[in-house]
């Protein structure tokens, strides 16, 4: 190997390894994205969202259609928009701009990725505020502003504490979101059948539903009336199958979430998103809404400013504390991670603590006022429309561009400090995106996809003006070699690295396992059916959700505690397979 | 020329002022019930008068209007410009900001005739926020051709001592005629409304000044015996079933010597459908002598959500559906005995209406024996006589009336009963007001 190849491997193994594409031998397979977006995808924000379709007045029936719809959309979305590109290149979205899109670019990206991953780090610090005001007799929040000085003072200590362990333990929050999701997905399950009883109650004076046809009319009577919380008529079937498209806009089309689905094996494996759009957000939605109708019903309080703390306490007892808190810093704790890179990224000459503090302190001031976390579904549409021109730039590139024989990375083969048609192109998709959202011609939630296809277009048309039709040899042979060498880097890991996930699979662990799945999962479920289904009056109703939430907390005590402990068994397992070099299970 | 052009700009002028005054109209949510059925029909009335202002009646039962009034009324939403409440949800809502005070209405409408405790029932902070078209206690129907076979005479303020053993010489099981009537059904406006009363009189309360359940006390455990043991006795079969209907037709069939329930029933236990509409005596509610009588209060009333944005002409249609004139009103078209009772003073001193109500007396007494502030004999840190003014207590009432009712049905023992009512209380305060 000659000196200048040894060199460019050692640069390459010096490279941080998020600026390389993903080797082979650290794919996944579908389980792990079935998991992961089921986690990302059931959390706090959940509460916030479902209680948000209510207070914007969409009708039953539309909620049942048009989430399934906007939901079944993003998932073709992730899977036929973002993995091909994900798959295709093996790199985020923030080291493609990197490589790609020169200097300023990549810079001014982050600069609106820390702007809005700050807003939902702080509205979902907020949401797990809501939950510990009530442990210490802090009033319901009812105004987008803080109105005691307490429930500020514990808003921005949770969020000091959340900053700090995001800078100091990002990856053990990390890795105790993974155990999340089934305890996640049951309880809100749980928490929707606990309170429908009460809730039907009021209305028809039975406890008891009789058929799916009782369910629709109760949830059509008494929470998706159609009416909006300024008593206007609400939203139709188009804005709700709309929201729940553009609820993760820049994560599809803005391609985000490249940094996920880089890791899949295969672009298909985009369709195992359903696990977080169609139980997080399709079933999650509606039955935090459920729970925020009723518990605004119990407590005499609009739905719009009902707190998902409130909400959790009365359909899951203490446990409902548990799943604000946690819901709230799992998903915080990523976002204060992902903004604080962003803030680096964007200040490079600051100091990295320096610029992770400004982050928090952005994030601390923004969890005290309940505004935020109230706003987070037009937040969240938004955030898309302003992302989602790059994720066009990016489609262009990787789709149009090799059928049109123009180069995919033009711009960093020309060589030049910024892509000015990519700066003009989001400038261009910016004013037009605002410009419709001023003038009122579609509803907001969907003009991203105007947005999209205009940023395509004017891309592909600057970029040519610009080079991007032209070759460049001496620049391709580099990057070719470089590729090569990053092959051969790869393969060396691949040697070193055992790459197959180790399940624990000893007995203890199966032990552990089976306990967990069964006390903290099946007992939590049976309980809550039995509040749904076995309660033929109210009174019976009241022992049988006393008897659920007495019960669950200890579930979820004994979950937590077990799930951990199998999680960092199998992990000692698969150190101890990976050091002994030894052939272990699969998974 | 100039007096075309005068004729001009007046027809102008006029037409602007027609324009200004736009129509307006209110849309009103109320109950299903006699008394609205009724006001709707009479309304043409106040629209003839009032040509700018249209109604439009949204009537719904009672569950279905509590749920959807309560839903947009507390999200300010102004769907209603009227709605219908009663004395339970006025005080809450109204401490909540939801509605308008009815502060500023006209001199004619005579605020202070109102009943100062049905008034005292619908405000909030010496502010009154319902209008009351409605009023009602709890009085003692009696039949009087009973009671002097059997040699009894009736006191005006009966005793449960005296009712108690009344209804037992009464008793005439074989002939099905039953001692006394009493609520059984379970709800928090149907057992428990009587039974809470029955419970102030023996000198119980629902919670004591630090809100801890008192179910499980003595007078409460004596009300409930009292009340199974009698109602056992010679009551009714299958008296957990009943409720005010059913009781009511009980009695006028004539198979009920005693019945204690609302003051409203008055007009129908002597009406053309009662079978013993020429022997009906009235007394008040009867007591335990410790201050305290088995009545209690309700009104329905007429508010203003805070969301209206036609507060105004709504502050207009109410002053004119619950004025003096309006009773006036029905009198005229329908008869006096079919004038809703129970809201103004001088209702009361109008001989027409005491010559068609024979019950009236007894009920202007029943009303204004009762104090919604004081409702029990020792203190307590709620208002409300036959219900707590807290939002929780429908839900508590129900299921507590639930668990009474089993009792009354021998389905489990008293002290079970009790002890049950006593921790469901408990369960629910205690969640309710850990949040607050």
């Amino acid at each position: 190997m000659s000196n200048t190849t040894t060199d460019t491997r050692q640069s390459i193994a010096d490279m941080d390894d998020e600026l390389l594409p993903v080797p082979r031998h650290r794919l996944h397979g579908p389980g792990h994205f079935l998991g992961l977006y089921g986690s990302e995808h059931v959390a706090a924000t959940e509460f916030v969202i479902g209680a948000a379709f209510v207070a914007m007045g969409a009708t039953i029936h539309d909620i049942l259609i048009g989430l399934l719809i906007g939901n079944t959309l993003a998932v073709l979305s992730f899977w036929l928009i973002t993995a091909p590109i994900a798959v295709k290149t093996r790199l985020s979205l923030y080291t493609y701009l990197q490589h790609n899109m020169g200097e300023l670019v990549p810079r001014l990206y982050n600069g609106a990725n820390v702007l809005i991953f700050v807003a939902i780090s702080a509205a979902m610090i907020t949401v797990s505020a809501t939950a510990v005001r009530a442990l210490f007799d802090i009033p319901p929040q009812i105004y987008p502003y803080p109105t005691n000085v307490w429930f500020a003072v514990i808003a921005a200590s949770a969020s000091v504490i959340a900053v700090l362990v995001a800078y100091y333990g990002f990856n053990v929050v990390a890795e105790f979101g993974t155990i999340c999701t089934p305890w996640l997905m049951v309880m809100f399950t749980a928490g929707g059948m606990v309170l429908i009883p009460s809730l039907n109650e009021t209305l028809t004076g039975y406890t008891t539903l009789s058929s799916f046809s009782d369910f629709v009319n109760l949830a059509g009577t008494t929470v998706f009336t159609g009416i909006n919380a300024e008593g206007e008529p609400g939203i139709g079937l188009w804005e709700v199958i709309g929201f729940a498209w553009a609820a993760n806009t820049f994560a599809h089309f803005g391609l985000v979430d490249m940094a996920l689905l880089r890791y899949a094996k295969k672009s298909i494996y985009g369709l195992c998103t359903a696990t977080g759009m169609m139980f997080g957000h399709y079933v999650a939605w509606i039955s935090a809404a459920l729970m925020g109708a009723a518990t605004a019903y119990i407590m005499k309080l609009s739905i719009a400013v009902v707190a998902p703390g409130d909400v959790a306490f009365y359909a899951l007892g203490a446990t409902g504390f548990v799943i604000v808190i946690i819901a709230g810093w799992t998903t915080a704790n990523p976002n204060l991670y992902r903004a604080g890179l962003a803030a680096q990224a964007v200040f490079p000459n600051i100091a990295r603590q320096k610029v992770t503090l400004m982050v928090g302190a952005v994030v601390v001031v923004g969890s005290c006022f309940p505004f935020i976390y109230r706003q987070i579904l037009p937040i969240l549409a938004y955030a898309g429309l302003v992302l989602v021109p790059l994720g066009g730039i990016v489609f262009a590139e990787q789709h149009i561009f090799p059928r049109l024989g123009y180069k995919s990375n033009w711009h960093r083969l020309k060589g030049v400090k910024d892509n000015m048609p990519a700066l003009i192109t989001w400038g261009i998709c910016l004013a037009f995106g605002f410009g419709l959202n001023f003038l009122n011609i579609i509803p907001f939630v969907y003009l991203f996809l105007p947005t999209w296809l205009l940023s395509i277009v004017v891309y592909t048309i600057l970029a040519k003006k610009y080079g991007a039709d032209r070759s460049y040899p001496e620049a391709e042979k580099r990057e070719q070699e470089f590729q090569k060498q990053v092959e051969a880097y790869h393969a060396e890991l691949a040697a070193k690295e055992k790459h197959e996930h180790v399940r624990g699979t000893t007995i203890p662990i199966k032990i552990i396992r089976a306990i967990w799945i069964v006390i903290g999962l099946i007992v939590p479920a049976v309980l809550a059916w039995r509040v749904l289904f076995n309660s033929p009056n109210l009174y019976d109703y009241y022992v049988n959700r006393e008897l659920f939430y007495d019960i669950t907390i200890w579930c979820t005590l004994i979950y937590f505690v077990l799930a951990w402990t199998d999680l960092q068994l199998s992990k000692r397992m698969q150190r101890s397979a990976q050091s002994s070099g030894a052939e272990v299970p699969a998974e | 020329m100039t007096l075309r052009i005068a004729a001009a700009f007046t027809l102008a002028m006029l037409a602007g002022s027609t324009l200004a005054r736009a129509e307006t109209t209110l849309t009103i949510a109320t109950e299903d019930n006699g008394d609205m059925i009724r006001m709707q029909a009479l309304s043409q009335a106040f629209e003839a008068d009032n040509p700018d202002i249209k109604l439009d009646w949204l009537v719904l039962d009672e569950n279905e209007l509590r749920q959807r009034v309560t839903t947009d009324i507390a999200t300010k939403g102004g769907q209603f410009d009227i709605v219908t409440i009663g004395t339970y949800e006025a005080p809450i809502w109204a401490e909540r900001g939801w509605l308008v005070p009815l502060d500023n209405l006209p001199k004619s409408y005579d605020v202070d005739d109102i009943l100062p405790p049905i008034r005292e029932a619908l405000s909030f902070d010496g502010e009154l926020y319902g209008a009351p078209f409605y009023g009602e206690s709890a009085f003692t129907m009696y039949r009087t051709d009973l009671f002097e076979q059997a040699g009894l005479e009736m006191p005006e303020k009966p005793t449960w001592e005296f009712i108690k053993d009344a209804a037992r010489k009464l008793d005439d099981e074989s002939n099905e005629v039953y001692g006394i009537c009493l609520r059984g059904k379970p709800g928090w406006g149907e057992n428990m409304a009587f039974l809470t009363a029955m419970a102030n009189s023996y000198g119980a309360r629902w919670f004591d000044m630090d809100w801890k359940p008192q179910l499980d006390s003595v007078a409460w455990t004596a009300t409930i015996t009292d009340y199974i043991e009698l109602m056992t006795e010679v009551g009714p079969p299958d008296a957990e079933a009943n409720g005010y209907n059913e009781n009511l037709a009980l009695f006028q069939s004539g198979k009920c010597a005693i019945w204690i329930d609302a003051t409203a029933a008055g007009q129908f236990v002597i009406d053309a459908e009662s079978n013993v509409a020429d022997s009906v005596g009235f007394a008040l509610a009867p007591d335990k002598g410790l201050g305290k009588s088995a009545n209690w209060l309700w009104a329905w009333a007429l508010a203003i959500p805070a969301g209206s944005e036609h507060q105004d002409a709504a502050k207009r249609f109410i002053a004119w559906a619950t004025s003096k004139e309006y009773l006036e009103l029905v009198a005229e078209k329908e008869g006096w005995s079919d004038v809703p009772p129970g809201t103004r003073t001088s209702l009361y001193e109008n001989q027409a209406y005491l010559d068609a109500a024979p019950f009236a007396k007894i009920t202007l007494e029943s009303i204004q024996a009762a104090d919604p502030d004081n409702p029990t004999v020792e203190d307590v840190p709620y208002t409300g006589i036959q219900y707590v003014v807290i939002p929780e207590f429908q839900g508590i009432g129900t299921a507590v009336g639930q668990r009474f009712a089993d009792a009354l049905a021998g389905e489990i023992p008293i002290d079970e009963a009790l002890e049950n009512a006593q921790w469901v209380t408990g369960k629910v305060i205690e969640r309710a007001r850990f949040l607050q």
